[in-house]
């Protein structure tokens, strides 16, 4: 997928890197005019960082993204609305719903390579689509669910933290997001991350080594389900609905350009991407309400023109702004 | 009840013929390019809503059958000379991402232009009317359907069997390294081959814009199924675009009478059976 050596992602400095999360959690809500748009980013942000974890890291690319996404939402809501499950319970069921659904999709589509493996994704995601469709009696069909309750935070009755607040809900998915964005640094540093980029690189060679490539495959392809369906889930409580849009193959296509636009095979990207996407979104569909097409027009120059994404782009002008760093660690280099 | 499964079974399989114009284009662009459009759906959709424009210009749906695949044939010749050519260097994945956004932008555009509404467009007045055989209806223009698609089938095999163009295509597909060191300019075989599959598109969203109108969100759907057909025939295969969109519109088709709402899952649901049974697809080669 990248030009890049795949040993410099593995390497990196994981630190800074969250440093760098860490400020820009905090800082987001201050900066945007409110907290729901600063969840909304965070919760892309996860869907194009398990989208990330296939496309950037492993060469998978996947148009079924929305099915985890829409599985994880409706059935968070389900288990609310039905079960009247909590929050955290809601939380691990949609990102087991994800994982599971994640092994049904990935069992079948992995049977096949590269662009019937594309092409059986997508196939897949408009499947569910219809399903959804279908189910209306759980799902609500066209109208969506309505009325999924958020949760607070509760011990034994007592309520730990009110997360009617949208400041408050968003601290939460901001200690979620921290979390998941950790674990998925540490994965994609564990050798089993070194496999996938392995298998990225080369597939056939990664096999003669005597990996199970099936097996690795669908592993990363539930993790990246069940962090799909988490985002799900709490897309859902943000907006007290689960329209049929959150399965539509629309929404697999808008994860994946999130994480293009933010920059392949950088986690931090993905939150760039999402936060870049959704505030125009947020800016340009009241205005006008056909911006998907401008989507259409920002994909075609990222693949162009700057493949690295925004994440590349600023590594780039990191890059050019301290020359004299850079040549420090070339002479070091031929030292 | 047998001459409703009759009438069933023909309307599949006038749905699998358009089914297997659109999978065919797709298959043929594949086999050369290497790649699969995903902005498919999309140009079938832009033909179906030139076929419109056409017959309210003119009031002639023969003109418009003529006209709106050849406008769709020359602006994928363009968008192909223009964007496309400059990224066959790069991995499949960024040119999948390309026509990506091409489909938006066609899907966009054509809301922008002809508005968020589906456009009715009338069956033309020659083929108006039905067919009756005995206790058998059918309509005519279903009739033309697959008789029209049948011969643009032939057609295009004889123009890929029996002509120095179709000998350039088949041979690009084994080796177009070989053809370009031969002496052909392979960037115009490009060109011309992206036209000609997507222009089949083109003609598959005329035929069907009588039965179900323009819809402007029908082609990430039409994408969809073009894919099932694809993976149950396999790709790069006439033959298997063929046999893979009659048992589509069929299947799709039967199941229409039976359950109406689970029809369009069904065949997703025969796709997941024939990946499982045979993942190559019914006529692939591992």
């Amino acid at each position: 997928m990248t030009d890049k050596n795949p040993l410099a992602v593995a390497k990196g400095h994981g630190h800074a890197l969250l440093l760098l999360l860490i400020v820009s959690l905090i800082g987001l809500p201050l900066i945007l005019p409110s907290a729901t748009l600063a969840t909304e980013i965070l919760i892309f942000g996860l869907a194009a960082l398990a989208c990330n974890l296939l496309l950037g890291y492993t060469g998978l690319l996947s148009f079924g993204q929305g099915i985890f996404f829409g599985a994880g939402a409706y059935g968070a809501a389900l288990l609310m609305i039905h079960l009247h499950w909590g929050m955290l319970g809601a939380l691990v069921g949609a990102a087991l719903f994800g994982a599971l659904l994640a092994l049904l999709v990935g069992a079948l589509a992995i049977r096949r390579k590269g662009i019937y493996f594309v092409m059986l994704t997508l196939a897949f995601s408009q499947m569910a689509y219809f399903l959804a469709y279908t189910l209306s009696g759980w799902t609500g069909g066209d109208n969506g669910l309505l009325d999924v309750p958020r949760p607070n935070i509760e011990i034994a009755g007592h309520v730990l933290v009110d997360l009617a607040d949208p400041r408050h809900f968003y601290a939460f998915v901001a200690l979620l997001f921290l979390l998941i964005f950790a674990g998925a640094l540490r994965v994609i540093r564990s050798p089993f991350g070194s496999t996938l980029m392995a298998i990225r690189e080369n597939e056939t060679r990664a096999a003669a080594i005597g990996y199970d490539i099936r097996h690795f495959k669908i592993l990363v392809f539930m993790l990246s389900g069940a962090i799909t369906g988490i985002a799900g889930a709490l897309y859902a409580m943000l907006l007290h609905f689960a329209p049929l849009s959150n399965i539509d193959l629309m929404m697999s296509e808008n994860i994946l350009i999130m994480t293009i636009v933010g920059g392949t095979g950088s986690l931090f990207g993905s939150l760039l991407g999402a936060g870049a996407i959704v505030m125009l979104g947020d800016v340009l569909s009241e205005l006008w309400p056909r911006w998907l097409m401008l989507l259409g027009v920002i994909l075609i120059l990222v693949v162009v023109f700057m493949r690295g994404g925004l994440w590349g782009g600023l590594a780039d002008l990191v890059k050019r702004l301290q020359p004299s760093r850079a040549l420090d660690a070339k002479t070091k280099e031929t030292l | 009840m047998l001459d409703l499964y009759l009438f069933q079974l023909l309307n599949g399989l006038g749905l699998g013929m358009i089914y297997f114009l659109i999978a065919v284009g797709l298959t043929i662009i594949f086999g050369l390019l290497n790649f699969v459009n995903f902005a498919h759906g999309a140009f079938f959709l832009l033909g179906a809503y030139l076929c419109y424009t056409a017959v309210a210009l003119t009031g002639n749906f023969w003109l418009a059958l003529l006209i709106a695949p050849l406008a769709v044939a020359a602006l994928a010749w363009v968008v192909e000379r223009l964007l496309i050519k400059r990224i066959y260097h790069l991995p499949h994945t960024f040119q999948i991402l390309v026509t990506l956004g091409i489909a938006l932008i066609i899907q966009e555009a054509s809301v922008l232009i002809w508005g968020p509404v589906g456009k009715h467009i009338a069956v033309p007045p020659e083929l108006r009317g039905v067919l009756i055989v005995g206790d058998f209806i059918y309509p005519y223009y279903r009739l033309f359907l697959i008789g029209f698609a049948a011969l643009i089938g032939v057609g295009l095999w004889l123009l890929l069997e029996r002509t120095r163009f179709g000998a350039l295509v088949r041979a690009g597909s084994e080796s177009t390294e070989t053809v370009s060191l031969l002496g052909t300019n392979i960037f115009r075989l490009f060109s011309l081959t992206f036209a000609l599959g997507v222009g089949l598109a083109g003609v598959a969203g005329v035929l069907f814009a009588p039965l179900r109108g323009a819809q402007p969100f029908v082609g990430p759907e039409i994408l969809g199924i073009a894919f099932v057909v694809v993976v149950i025939g396999g790709m790069g295969s006439f033959g298997g675009a063929l046999v893979g969109g009659l048992l589509v519109g069929v299947v799709q088709s039967m199941m229409t009478s039976l359950w109406s709402q689970g029809a369009s899952l069904m065949i997703y649901g025969a796709m997941a059976a024939v990946i499982l049974v045979r993942p190559y697809g019914l006529f692939g080669r591992a």
